[in-house]
């Protein structure tokens, strides 16, 4: 016979999350048009958001009713440092994109990031980085044409440069 | 409306050719590199070619589609690691072939019966989609209201979970897709006083998010698993060994043409469906599935490849996306000014003959970088998640702050990355999501109109839908969905 289902680590508080933010959208779809006309602006948010209302009742209803696990953790299944760290890195990236740069932000990102995750060698990780940003950059300025804030570094003084050279 | 000219466009187009070929050469990569997904590949390039013009854009999205179908299964074939969902069913018997040292004649037999397939596909979108566009103008608001709501439904009940879970993803995507002013009204929605919010959530950064950066999160959890190498030779298969699997490629390839075309399924779900179907007609094979049996992997492969063509019948003809690529791809589109449609297809058929010219082509360099260049191959999807993944997550901000210049869209994407992360991890689909984001427009444009037709009467429209065939039909199909998902349904069948 199968073991039971389990219920995995912050299964239970992510469900009551969901039921939680769906009624207080439901609240909102509420208030766009209330019950006014069924051609409403909110007829279709109040419908949609109900429905997840509805359903996210019905699944935490069914996750109540399985017995917590007790192999898997929070800390290594759920939620790893490595996770935590990456998610706070990219709002990191996204604070620093504008006053630093996009070369200097995604430099700093990328050798972080390369040595928090193969603890390799600090040249190494840099070297890996500088290699990647210049690649992205080249591709993306020279070719996709998108512009990136360019903060402390002369963007526009090298794209004249590079394109001098042609 | 001359067909050919269109049809032969990205061949006559030397930039136009070189997308194309560059796309698919960089699909099989991102198909076959285990963390990289064509969906999340075409996601994230949207919002570096939105600035483009429409044709060099949607050939290069094209390429890395029909590229990355195929190159999901190389890494199933070498590494037992699907690097697509659609080869999932691939690695049963790939893996078993390569631990015997015929990695190389799976890849080649692979690639041939990926190439047939792909066309098939490509030939039933050109035969088909004219004639169901002819046929979509028929439609009234409320039927394509239940096509939009099948989609979704069909897409979260078959991606493997609870339907309840995947009815959730699917009501979550149409209220992203709601948010901001109302079009019809401006009136605001799911505002929250916010004036960032009035413009809506770009669906792109939604995408990024919930594809790019939840992927790479959950990628994190096994960073550290070591490359498995594989000697390869002989990759081109004999053609004695094609002939005696075509009979298997076209019949697993109609099977992915007719899935694909379903509103919301794919690839994915072609493939399961061709294995099993592969395991039931296959009286002798030489091999038992499970363990190395080529038509273990020439059924699958025929079937995703031709589920790409079957694919954009439903995204061409009324406007509902395939599978999640397709959904992407209708963003695309709105992005370049165009609504993908019956009317599009009788207003500028130029651009369809085109993608079906651009697929074609694409199949074909899929064959030729398929059978060559596997040395390189190797080196490539043995580069460490270590350094990939942190690449992967640049381009992901790079590609949401690109779509408008704005950090507004990065916090976006990040904010749908880590839901997206929990949601994976507690068995929600995401492709409803997306979905629901793209379908929630035609969704709510048609309520309002098929409500307001009937001058507000529920019931009329009610009688509406029962006394029209069509309408009747679709309606069966979304209770049956709903039905044959259901606990009672599984209890009931299992007496």
């Amino acid at each position: 016979m199968d073991p039971k289902p389990t219920r995995r680590p912050g299964e239970l508080a992510f469900t009551i999350f969901l039921a939680a933010a769906s009624l207080g959208l439901l609240w909102s779809a509420y208030g766009i048009a209330g019950f006014e006309a069924l051609s409403s602006p909110g007829a279709v948010p109040m419908a949609t958001t109900a429905i997840m209302v509805v359903s996210a009742l019905v699944v935490l209803f069914e996750t109540l009713r399985r017995p917590a696990g007790r192999i898997q953790t929070l800390r290594r299944d759920i939620l790893p440092p490595a996770v935590i760290v990456t998610i706070a890195m990219i709002a990191l990236y996204a604070l620093l994109l504008r006053p630093l740069g996009f070369i200097p932000t995604s430099l700093l990102f990328l050798t972080a990031m390369i040595w928090f995750l193969s603890r390799r060698g600090l040249l190494f990780c840099l070297g890996v980085a500088f290699g990647t940003v210049l690649l992205i950059w080249l591709i993306f300025r020279m070719v996709f044409s998108v512009l990136m804030p360019p903060g402390i570094v002369p963007e526009g003084r090298i794209v004249a440069f590079l394109m001098s050279l042609f | 409306m001359d067909i050919l000219p269109n049809l032969l466009m990205p061949l006559t187009h030397l930039d136009l050719l070189a997308l194309i070929a560059a796309g698919t050469f960089a699909g099989i990569y991102v198909g076959a590199i285990p963390g990289l997904s064509v969906t999340m590949a075409v996601s994230i390039l949207i919002s570096f070619t939105f600035s483009w013009d429409v044709y060099p854009a949607l050939a290069l999205m094209i390429g890395i589609y029909m590229g990355g179908v195929y190159g999901g299964s190389r890494t199933a074939i070498l590494l037992n690691i699907p690097g697509a969902p659609s080869a999932i069913a691939t690695a049963l018997d790939g893996f078993p072939l390569a631990q015997k040292g015929r990695a190389g004649e799976a890849i080649g037999i692979v690639t041939v019966v990926s190439f047939i397939g792909g066309f098939i596909g490509i030939f039933a979108l050109a035969g088909l989609a004219p004639v169901l566009s002819d046929f979509a103008l028929r439609f009234q608001p409320r039927d394509f209201m239940l096509l939009a709501i099948m989609g979704i439904l069909l897409v979260g009940s078959l991606s493997g979970g609870s339907l309840t879970k995947g009815v959730f993803a699917g009501a979550l995507g149409i209220g992203i897709g709601a948010v901001g002013m109302d079009p019809l009204t401006v009136q605001d929605r799911f505002v929250f006083g916010l004036d960032e919010l009035r413009g809506g959530i770009s669906f792109v950064a939604v995408m990024i998010g919930m594809f790019g950066v939840s992927e790479a999160l959950m990628q994190l959890h096994n960073v550290h698993t070591p490359a498995v190498r594989q000697k390869i030779d002989g990759i081109v298969p004999s053609w004695a060994k094609v002939r005696k699997h075509l009979p298997l490629g076209l019949q697993s390839s109609a099977i992915g043409t007719v899935v694909g075309a379903l509103p919301g399924t794919g690839g994915d779900i072609a493939s399961l469906m061709a294995y099993d179907q592969a395991k039931r007609v296959t009286r002798n094979p030489e091999t038992p599935f499970g363990e190395g049996a080529v038509e273990g992997l020439v059924a699958p492969e025929a079937a995703n490849n031709a589920a790409v063509g079957g694919a954009f019948i439903p995204m061409m003809t009324l406007g509902i996306p395939g599978d999640a690529v397709t959904a992407i791809m209708i963003g695309a589109l709105f992005i370049h000014g165009l609504n993908p449609g019956p009317m599009l297809m009788i207003e500028q058929p130029n651009m369809f003959w085109f993608i079906v010219g651009s697929l074609a082509l694409a199949n074909c360099f899929m064959l030729l970088f398929g059978l060559t260049g596997i040395r390189l191959f190797v080196k490539v999807v043995e580069l460490p998640r270590t350094i990939l993944l942190p690449v992967i997550l640049v381009l992901s901000i790079v590609g949401a702050y690109a779509i408008n210049n704005s950090l507004t869209d990065v916090y976006w994407m990040l904010g749908f990355g880590v839901l997206g992360y929990f949601m994976r991890l507690y068995g929600y689909p995401l492709a409803p999501v997306i979905l629901g984001v793209i379908l929630s427009r035609l969704l709510d444009d048609n309520w309002r109109r098929a409500i307001i037709s009937t001058r507000e009467d529920f019931g009329a429209m009610l009688m509406g839908i029962f006394t029209s065939p069509l309408s009747l039909t679709l309606l069966l199909a979304v209770v049956m969905i709903l039905v044959t998902n259901s606990p009672w349904w599984a209890r009931w069948r299992g007496r």
